[in-house]
């Protein structure tokens, strides 16, 4: 799909969703006509799905369920759904209607919608679910500020929910999709850390944390194919968190497992060579985007400091972005120039100040401000490979273009009292699961962000009143433009150096049928992943 | 011998204590805060809900005071909540100690059963084809990385021959037969490299026995070859070779962070690694004091079995 075949659904009006969406299941029925070459879904079968990460806790309120590596992901559900093109469409709240002062969100509740025991999915449900994750005594502190613009939910009556909000937001439906803030039955509280009930497509039977999590069809499930029959086809789903890459795909190949995700940068390429007779793999473009994020608060880059932009500019000039993608990526990323990869809706193809690789004029900045051999600390996370590994080479980037650059990796903690400290020049990091661009530049480049003046403390007066009028914008083209001119700020300012997207490989046995992620990740989305996934 | 196993156990007691008193302080002697842990980088430090967080898992009273609070439940068997999942410390630990465990035991069962007969014969027939075989492939066990040979039994056994699964666990109390399946890959990964040091071991020992004046005497007696050998110097020389199995196992209870990573192995090891990692001080607190506790348990076997073999040795 073209970058202008895709329309934002934010900015679509209902009829517009509807008329594409109508469009779209005509196409879909047309190809399910008797006699099209298309085997019928087969329901049955269990699916082991090997995955990266496993969950932190059970209950999806306090922790935060990564949908792309997550097993139980699969049991729950927001009020909206998410298709394979990361856009917002109806699913539990089937219609809504947007006040024109962006002030007031109403939505309609699809009748006959259940919990996994039982219990009807209602306005009441949905608003009992929204006040528990506002709640800072049982939620976590990035699900709740999903909700953070809120200022009153009302049942109207059964099937109708309003939500009214502190100030007008033009982007807030993104923030009621199953990630972040998905829905438990209101009468499992107490048992949500230990037996949690969702309302996803799968139930939940066990988990053994880094082990197995066992899932179960929700024979009640309210999706339906294009043929009226129910969805999941799949009996059931078991979830084996294996961290080590190669680890996933030895399982794979030895038939232990049916669905991989997250294949290793190195093994992909080759695998797609080699392998492709007896699987099908699935190229996720961008889950996120990788980055070097510029300390900024104090030190050589500070934005107070007379040379402070200089620096970050002779810091911009000495990365090299071919040179990760390659040794990192195996070719397989997409260099950036700002979050966006081409992949996205959100791509932007005008960005300017792009600052090339050119590390004699690092050289020369750095000579003409007399501060060679200035000292960087380039820092990471140990978490995961490729922000460690970029770390590396950044260091020697710098190395080469004449600062006195040293590399640590630490962990979560040890960083966060780093970032505090304002103890580090250079984070090399990475971002995901921003399909809604708010939730990039409203968290981590408008200056009033936690995030911002945790970690780096950009600050520009400009790019706060774009991402602030970007936020209350409905227009898709419109908004478009707005975070261009963000993002040629950002580089000019040089605050935030995008290096990559973040790419993703899924691979399954040939004999799983109609699965297809998001193309950022997700596996549980309307239309697509394991909802209509079959063994043939 | 109940009196010694009695005193042992008392003496074990203040190492016990000594232990969680160490455990607790490194734990809370880590960098970093517990707190930024649960909090996203991206969300407001509210310090009403650092506050409700530190009260909740009562990280706001001095630490003594914690640890007190702390060794007081743990002695009733309660070790507190995992301050990430929620869930009480007991299920958390219970899930993957089992696994270890199991795999430990049947490692160094397997790791016993080559290398006493292996090193016996290697000293028995000293310089033979048997005793270089013996060495080299001891000093191959030895000298090879254990992930390493872990990997390539994948590659062979898994991967290429199909013959056995390349990663997972079942539990051998609800499918024993799958369990087993399982478990040999890891089992032979973490046997072979003990062998090896067994082997070795068991060998020397029997070398020197053998030159011992009372198995001349034995032989100069008329007792058969055999008799000497598997009766009375085995049994002597396999003392040094139970001290060291012992501590091998309780190394391996240890856990073995990265065979369990290229197994998916959940035994302990990986979980206390992955609790430092979350500062989740509950799990790691407990873990390493229940290890601790099995090391103790483990060295009083250990002393009980010298009883065993050798009666002779004094139980002071």
């Amino acid at each position: 799909m073209s970058e202008h075949d895709r329309k934002n659904p934010l900015t679509q009006t209902r009829r517009e969703f509807l008329a594409t969406t109508a469009a779209a299941a005509g196409a879909a029925a047309a190809a399910s006509v008797p006699g099209a070459a298309v085997a019928a879904p087969k329901r049955g079968g269990t699916l082991r799905f090997a995955t990266r990460v496993d969950g932190r806790g059970l209950d999806p309120h306090r922790n935060i369920i990564y949908y792309v590596s997550n097993p139980l992901a699969a049991t729950t559900q927001g009020l909206l759904d998410l298709n394979t093109n990361m856009e917002i469409v109806p699913g539990i709240g089937e219609e809504w209607d947007i006040s024109d002062d962006l002030m007031t969100y109403t939505f309609k509740i699809k009748k006959g919608v259940e919990f996994h025991n039982g219990r009807d999915v209602d306005a009441e449900a949905i608003k009992w679910n929204y006040e528990r994750i506002m709640d800072p005594k049982t939620s976590h502190s990035f699900t709740r500020a999903s909700l953070k613009e809120v200022k009153e939910i009302t049942a109207v009556d059964k099937q109708t929910l309003r939500i009214q909000l502190k100030a007008p937001s033009g982007v807030f439906l993104a923030n009621v999709v199953y990630y972040p803030c998905n829905l438990i039955a209101p009468d499992s509280a107490d048992q949500a850390d230990t037996h949690p009930i969702g309302c996803g497509p799968f139930k939940f039977v066990s988990w053994k944390r880094y082990a197995k999590t066992e899932m179960v069809r929700f024979e009640n499930y309210f999706e339906t194919d294009a043929a009226g029959n129910r969805l999941p086809y799949l009996d059931a789903i078991e979830g084996y968190p294996k961290k080590e890459d190669k680890v996933r795909l030895t399982a794979l190949r030895t038939g232990e497992v049916d669905l991989i995700e997250n294949m290793a940068y190195s093994d992909a390429t080759n695998f797609k060579k080699t392998q492709m007779d007896k699987y099908n793999t699935w190229d996720i473009p961008q889950v996120g985007a990788g980055y070097l994020a510029v300390q900024a608060k104090k030190g050589p880059f500070a934005m107070s400091a007379a040379d402070g932009k200089l620096m970050r500019q002779a810091l911009a000039h000495a990365i090299d972005r071919e040179a990760i993608h390659h040794a990192i990526f195996n070719g397989l990323s997409e260099k950036l120039t700002g979050f966006y990869s081409t992949s996205s809706p959100w791509h932007m193809p005008g960005i300017r100040n792009i600052k090339e690789f050119d590390p004699e004029k690092s050289k020369a900045i750095l000579r003409k401000l007399n501060a060679m051999n200035t000292p960087i600390a380039v820092v990471a996370r140990d978490t995961y490979s490729y922000m460690h590994q970029t770390g590396e080479l950044v260091y020697s980037m710098l190395q080469e273009a004449g600062f006195k650059p040293t590399n640590e990796v630490f962990d979560n903690p040890v960083l966060r009292k780093k970032y505090k400290k304002a103890d580090y020049g250079i984070d090399s990091t990475a971002n995901s699961y921003r399909f809604e661009p708010d939730g990039w530049y409203s968290r981590n480049v408008l200056s009033s962000a936690p995030s911002t003046k945790l970690r780096t403390g950009y600050m520009n007066e400009q790019v706060d009143k774009l991402i602030v009028e970007a936020r209350s914008t409905r227009d898709f083209k419109k908004r478009k433009e707005l975070y261009t001119e963000v993002e040629s700020l950002v580089n000019d300012d040089c605050a935030l150096i995008y290096t990559h997207c973040i790419p993703l490989t899924s691979a399954a046995t040939k004999n799983l049928k109609g699965y297809q992620p998001a193309f950022a990740g997700p596996f549980n989305i309307n239309g697509g992943g394991v909802r209509t996934a079959y063994f043939a | 011998m109940l009196i010694y196993a009695i005193n042992r156990i008392l003496q074990a007691i203040p190492v016990v204590f000594i232990l969680s008193v160490l455990v607790f302080g490194f734990v809370h002697a880590l960098p970093g805060d517990v707190i930024d842990t649960l909090t996203s980088v991206e969300t407001d430090e509210d310090p009403e809900v650092r506050a409700a967080l530190e009260e909740e898992f009562g990280l706001n009273k001095p630490v003594y005071v914690q640890y007190f609070i702390w060794i007081g439940k743990a002695l009733q068997g309660d070790f507190g909540k995992s301050l990430v999942t929620r869930r009480p410390v007991s299920i958390e630990l219970m899930e993957r100690i089992p696994a270890t465990i199991y795999l430990a035991v049947v490692g160094i069962g397997l790791s016993i059963l080559i290398a006493v007969p292996l090193g016996t014969l290697a000293a028995v027939r000293r310089n033979s084809a048997t005793d270089y075989t013996a060495q080299v492939t001891s000093l191959a066990g030895i000298s090879i990385p254990e992930f390493w040979f872990a990997i390539l039994c994948v590659l062979l056994f898994a991967l290429h021959l199909g013959w056995l699964p390349s990663s997972g666990y079942a539990s051998p109390f609800e499918d024993p037969q799958k369990s087993i399946w399982y478990l040999i890959l890891p089992a032979l990964a973490v046997g072979f490299r003990q062998a090896a040091f067994t082997t070795r071991l068991t060998r020397s020992s029997m070398l020197d026995e053998i030159s011992k004046e009372y198995v001349d005497t034995a032989r100069s007696l008329g007792l058969s070859e055999r008799k000497v050998i598997y009766k009375y110097t085995l049994r002597n020389a396999l003392i040094p070779t139970i001290t060291i199995s012992g501590l091998q196992l309780a190394n391996l209870l240890g856990g073995t962070v990265v065979l369990e990573s290229i197994f998916a192995w959940p035994g302990i090891g990986l979980a206390i690694f992955q609790s430092i990692q979350l500062r989740d001080f509950p799990v790691i607190q407990a873990g390493v004091l229940v290890l601790g506790i099995m090391v103790v348990i483990i060295n009083l076997l250990v002393d009980l079995l010298y009883r065993v073999l050798n009666p002779r040795v004094g139980l002071g």
